[in-house]
C-alpha cells in the first residue's frame, strides 16, 4: 500500500448509494396535543432550553411543534383545527438546500433526508427563511454553555452522547433521529441483514402515547408507514409548493 | 548619445504649443523623438501628432478571458471536483453559470485594464524624471531631443513661437 | 387674397431669459493654477468644528458600532431582534440600503460619462467616494448579520484540505462574486482619474503630504502615453462597470426573489431594486453635494445650481420609474390569487406598521413629484438636499417593509411574529457615522474635485455665434 504524497487530491468520490428512504406518517385524528413528542425529541437530540425572555420572543428551538389553530369564538363554542405536529418534512426538493452558500444544508444520498451540517454552517439563516414550513431552529445564543449558564451544569448529564451539542450561530432542525437510523443500519449490516420494520423508531414516534406518529422505510411497500401513507386520508402540507415532503398527514376521518 | 540633448519647452496655452510642434517637425525632429506632457489629455489630432499607442485594451481583453475561465471553473469545475446534491437542482446549473461567468469576466476585464495602466505606463516609478510642476497647473511641455550642436537654434526658434521657457531637461525627483 | 397669418399680437421683448453662460461652470473657466489652488486650500484649511464633529463621529463608531458588534459576536444573534420567522432583519436592510447608495456613484461617473453629460464633471469623484464608502458599510452590515462570522471564509472559493467548495446555487454566493467585483472595480475606477489630481497635489505639497501624494501618484507626469493609457482604461471601466452595476443590485434582489416567502418571490424584484438603488443613491448624492458646497471652501465655484438641476431632474425621472415598478409589484398581490401574498399586503397596509407604508409613498412619490418639476426649486441646493433626505428615509422604509415586515407573514400562521430591532439600532447608527467619518477624513486627504476633468470640459466648451446669439457648444475632444 503505497501513498503518493506528492500530489494533493482534490476529488471526492464518497457519494454513497441509497440505503433506504425514510418517511413518517402523522395521524392528526389520533393526536391529543400532549407534547410528549416535543419533550422526547428535545431530550433525544440535545435541543437547548432557551430562557423565558427568548421563548416569549419566539426563539424556542423545538424541532417539532404542535400547531394549534382556532377561530376566535366565545367559550363554550370552540372551533379548532386538528392538532398538527410539525417537524422537518425532509423534502425531496428542499427549498432550504440550494440557498445555503456553504453546503451546510445538503441532501443525503443514502437516506434521502435533508442534512444539516453544524460545523459548516456560517449562520446566514437563508435556509430558515426559505423553509416554507418554518421548521428550522437557530442557536441565537450559547444556550448549552454551562460556563455562562451555570444552572446547566448538572443538566448536562442528560445530554445524548450520540448527538452533537450545537453552539451559537448554527442552524438546526429535525433529522428523523438520524443517529438512531445509523445505529440500526450499522447493527443490521454487522449482522448481515436488512433492517426490520419497527426495529427502531424516532424519539417522537416512540414517545407518542396515542401512536399518532409512524416512522419507517417508505420504499418498502410492506412497512407500516407505507401502508399508512397510502390511504384516502393522506395529504402533504403545502403540497402546492412542490417540495415533495416525506411526511404524510392523515386527517378527516374522525 | 552625448550627441543629442533633451530639451524641455514649456508653453502657456495650446495654440503656441501646436505651432511649436510644427516648427519642430520643420527643424527635423521626428515624432518619436518628442513627447508632450500636459495637465489634461490632448488627443493626437489636436496636437498635430500621431496618437499614442496603448496596450491597455489588449491586456484588458486578455483579462476578460482569464476572468471567464475562472468563472467557468468556479461554477462547473468545483461541482465536478466535489459534487453535492441540493434541493432537486442540477449539479451543473446553467443560469448560475451565466451569472458567475459574467461577473468574473467583468472582474478580469476591469482588473487587468487597471493593471494594464500600471504595466504600460511603468507605474509606479519613483526615479527622477524630466518634469516641471507647472505642468499640473495647466502648462503644456514638449520634451524633445535635438542635436547638441543646434541647441541654441531650437531655443531661439521655440521662444519665437511663444515658449515660456526652453531649457535642458533635467531629471528631478518628482 | 386673404392671409392666414395672424400678426404676433402679444410679443414679448427679448428679455434675458437666457442666463449668462458664465453661470455655468463649463463656461466660466479659471486658470488651472487657480483652480488647483482653490482645491488644495479647501483640503488644507480646517476649522475646529470639523475636528469636533470628527471626534464625535469617531466616538459613535467606536462605541455604537465597535463595542456593540463585539457584544453581538460574543453573545450571538440573540442580542439582535431576529427570531423565527424573522430570520433576516435590519442588518439586511442596511446591506441593501448601502449597496443602493453606492450605485449612485457608478451612475454618475460611468453612465453620465458614457452619455457625455458634461455637467457631471465636478462631482464624479464625490459620488464615486460615496460608492466605495457605501460598499464598506454594506460589507460590514452583511458580516454583522452572520451567525458565525469567524468562519465567513467558508464562502470564499479556494482549494482547502477539506476539499470543499462553496455552493454556487445560492444567491448569497452570487452576491459575494458580484459585490467583490463591484467593490474592486469601483475602487479602481475611483483611483484611475484620481492619479492626475494626486500628481497635482504632489506638486503643490510639502512634508508628509508630499510623501503621501508622491507614493499615491505613482510617478505620473502627464505624458501622451500615460494619458492614453489612463483614458483608454477609464473608457473601458465606464462601459464595463455599467452592466456590473445593474447586475449587482439585481443579484442582491435575487436574495429575496429566489426565496419561497410570500411577497418575496416576485419576478419584478430585479429591475425594481435597481431603480430603488438609483432612487436612494441620487438622493444621497444631492445631500452630499449640498454638504460639500456649504462646508468646503471655494466649492461654490465648482458645484453650482446647474449641477443640482441635473441631479434633481434625474431624481424626478427615477422617482417616476420607481413608482412604476412599485405599482407593478403592488397590483399583482392586490388582484388576488395567492392568499398569502394578499395577506402580507394587507398586513403591510393596515397592520401595526401601516404608518411606515404610508410615509414611504408620500416621501418617495408625492414629494418628489410635487417639488422636482420646478427648475428653480431643483436648482436650490438646500431644497434638493431636503427632498433627497426624505427620499432616503422613504427608501429605507421600503427596504424595511420588504425584509423584516415581509418575513412576518408565512404560510404557517402559527409562526407569525412581529420583528423588533434591538442591537441593530446602535449598530445602524454606527454605520452611518462611519460613512460620514470616512468621507470627512477623505476630504482632508484627497482632492474631491477632479480638476483635470473640469479643465478638460472647460476647454471643450465654447460659445459659438449662431445668427445673433451666442450659443454654448461642446466639442468632442476625444
Amino acid at each position: 500500500m503505497t501513498t503518493d504524497l506528492a500530489m494533493p487530491v482534490f476529488t471526492n468520490n464518497s457519494e454513497e448509494e441509497l440505503q433506504g428512504r425514510w418517511g413518517m406518517v402523522v395521524d392528526q385524528d389520533l393526536c391529543t396535543g400532549c407534547q410528549a413528542c416535543v419533550a422526547a425529541c428535545s431530550m433525544e437530540n440535545n435541543v437547548p432550553f432557551v430562557e423565558e425572555e427568548d421563548a416569549a420572543y419566539g426563539r424556542a428551538m423545538h424541532w417539532i411543534r404542535i400547531e394549534r389553530l382556532w377561530e376566535k369564538t366565545e367559550y363554550p363554542e370552540v372551533k379548532m383545527t386538528p392538532f398538527q405536529p410539525t417537524m422537518c418534512q425532509q423534502c425531496h426538493n428542499a427549498p432550504c438546500e440550494p440557498v445555503c452558500p456553504v453546503f451546510a444544508s445538503v441532501h443525503s444520498a443514502s437516506e434521502d433526508l435533508n442534512l444539516q451540517v453544524y460545523n459548516r454552517c456560517i449562520g446566514t439563516r437563508y435556509c430558515g427563511n426559505n423553509c416554507p414550513y418554518q421548521v428550522r431552529a437557530f442557536n441565537w445564543r450559547d444556550y448549552t454553555d454551562a460556563r455562562i449558564r451555570p444552572h446547566l451544569t448538572t443538566l448536562q448529564n442528560q445530554l445524548n452522547p450520540d448527538v452533537t451539542v450545537r453552539r451559537r450561530g448554527v442552524m438546526e432542525k429535525c433529522t428523523f433521529c438520524i443517529q438512531r437510523i445509523h445505529k440500526a443500519e450499522d447493527k443490521a449490516k454487522s449482522e448481515g441483514r436488512e433492517i426490520e420494520d419497527g426495529e427502531f423508531t424516532t424519539a417522537c414516534a416512540q414517545a407518542c402515547p396515542a401512536n399518532a406518529i409512524t416512522f419507517g422505510r417508505i420504499d418498502d411497500p410492506n412497512s407500516a408507514v407505507s401502508k399508512a401513507a397510502t390511504g384516502s386520508r393522506g395529504r402533504h402540507l403545502l403540497e402546492e409548493l412542490g417540495t415533495l415532503p416525506r411526511v404524510t398527514y392523515l386527517a378527516g376521518g374522525a | 548619445m552625448s550627441d543629442s540633448t533633451m530639451l524641455l519647452a514649456v508653453f502657456d496655452d495650446l495654440e503656441p504649443a501646436t505651432h511649436a510642434i510644427d516648427k519642430l517637425h520643420e527643424m527635423g525632429v521626428e515624432d518619436h523623438q518628442m513627447n508632450v506632457i500636459s495637465g489634461i489629455p490632448f488627443p493626437g489630432r489636436v496636437l498635430g501628432r500621431p496618437s499614442a499607442l496603448t496596450n491597455v485594451s489588449r491586456i484588458a481583453m486578455f483579462g476578460a478571458l482569464l476572468g471567464m475561465s475562472l468563472g467557468i471553473f468556479l461554477i462547473y469545475g468545483t461541482p465536478a471536483l466535489y459534487p453535492l446534491h441540493v434541493g432537486g437542482q442540477p449539479v451543473f446549473p446553467v443560469p448560475m453559470g451565466l451569472i458567475i461567468t459574467f461577473e468574473m469576466t467583468m472582474l478580469g476585464l476591469m482588473g487587468l485594464a487597471f493593471i494594464g495602466v500600471f504595466v504600460d505606463s511603468g507605474f509606479p516609478s519613483y526615479t527622477p524624471m524630466e518634469y516641471v510642476p507647472e505642468i499640473s497647473d495647466g502648462k503644456i511641455a514638449i520634451l524633445f531631443s535635438c542635436p547638441s550642436a543646434d541647441q541654441m537654434n531650437f531655443v531661439d526658434a521655440l521662444t519665437k513661437v511663444g515658449a515660456e521657457s526652453v531649457a535642458p531637461a533635467e531629471a528631478r525627483q518628482l | 387674397m386673404a392671409t392666414y397669418a395672424k400678426p404676433l399680437v402679444r410679443q414679448q421683448p427679448h428679455t434675458e431669459e437666457h442666463e449668462d453662460p458664465r453661470e455655468h461652470l463649463m463656461h466660466d473657466p479659471l486658470p488651472r493654477g487657480k483652480m488647483n489652488e482653490m482645491v488644495m486650500e479647501s483640503m488644507h484649511e480646517t476649522n475646529p468644528i470639523f475636528w469636533v464633529i470628527t471626534a464625535v463621529l469617531a466616538g459613535i463608531v467606536v462605541f455604537a458600532l465597535g463595542y456593540e458588534w463585539y457584544v453581538l459576536i460574543m453573545q450571538g444573534q440573540g442580542t439582535a431582534g431576529v427570531t423565527r420567522p424573522d430570520y433576516w432583519g435590519v442588518f439586511l436592510v442596511n446591506t441593501v440600503f448601502w449597496i443602493g447608495i453606492s450605485h449612485a456613484g457608478t451612475f454618475i461617473s460611468a453612465i453620465l460619462r458614457v452619455m457625455k453629460v458634461e455637467s457631471r464633471r465636478p462631482f464624479t469623484r464625490a459620488a464615486e467616494l460615496m460608492t466605495t464608502f457605501g460598499l464598506i458599510q454594506a460589507g460590514l452590515s452583511i458580516f454583522m448579520h452572520l451567525g458565525r462570522v469567524w468562519v465567513v471564509y467558508f464562502m470564499v472559493p479556494f482549494p482547502n484540505e477539506r476539499r470543499l467548495w462553496p455552493d454556487f446555487h445560492s444567491p448569497l454566493m452570487w452576491d459575494l462574486m458580484a459585490i467583490t467585483t463591484y467593490v474592486l472595480c469601483s475602487t479602481m475606477y475611483l483611483f484611475l482619474p484620481l492619479i492626475p489630481d494626486v500628481a497635482m497635489a504632489r506638486d503643490r505639497s510639502e512634508g508628509w503630504r508630499k510623501v503621501f501624494y508622491r507614493i499615491l501618484a505613482l510617478g505620473f507626469r502627464g505624458t501622451e502615453g500615460e494619458w492614453k493609457n489612463l483614458v483608454t482604461a477609464m473608457n473601458i471601466f465606464a462601459f464595463a462597470i455599467i452592466p456590473v452595476m445593474f447586475s449587482v443590485h439585481t443579484i442582491v434582489s435575487w436574495d429575496f426573489a429566489m426565496a419561497t416567502r410570500p411577497g418575496w418571490s416576485s419576478t419584478v424584484f430585479g429591475p425594481y431594486f435597481v431603480i430603488g438603488a438609483l432612487h436612494s443613491g441620487m438622493a444621497a448624492v444631492a445631500i452630499v453635494l449640498f454638504l460639500l458646497r456649504s462646508t468646503m471652501k471655494h466649492y461654490k465655484y465648482f458645484i453650482r445650481p446647474e449641477h443640482f438641476g441635473t441631479i434633481g431632474m434625474l431624481m424626478l425621472l427615477v422617482s417616476m420609474a420607481w413608482a412604476y415598478f412599485y405599482f407593478n409589484d403592488y397590483i399583482v398581490p392586490w388582484y388576488g390569487g395567492d392568499k398569502w401574498d394578499k395577506l402580507l399586503q394587507e398586513y403591510t397596509e393596515t397592520g401595526p406598521l401601516a404608518y411606515l407604508w404610508f410615509t414611504m409613498l408620500i416621501v418617495n412619490i408625492v414629494i418628489p413629484w410635487a417639488t422636482l418639476w420646478n427648475k428653480k426649486w431643483r436648482e436650490t441646493p438646500w431644497l434638493l438636499a431636503s427632498v433627497g433626505l426624505l427620499i432616503n428615509v422613504g427608501m429605507y422604509i421600503e427596504r424595511y417593509l420588504i425584509i423584516p415586515v415581509g418575513v412576518t407573514i408565512t404560510r404557517m400562521p402559527f409562526t407569525w411574529r412581529q420583528y423588533y430591532p434591538r442591537i441593530e439600532i446602535p449598530m445602524t447608527i454606527g454605520t452611518f457615522a462611519l460613512f460620514l467619518l470616512l468621507y470627512m477624513l477623505a476630504s482632508r486627504l484627497i482632492p474631491l474635485i477632479p480638476v483635470w476633468e473640469v479643465q478638460e470640459g472647460q476647454e471643450n466648451h465654447i460659445l459659438r455665434k449662431v445668427g445673433k446669439a451666442n450659443i454654448p457648444s461642446i466639442s468632442e475632444l476625444e
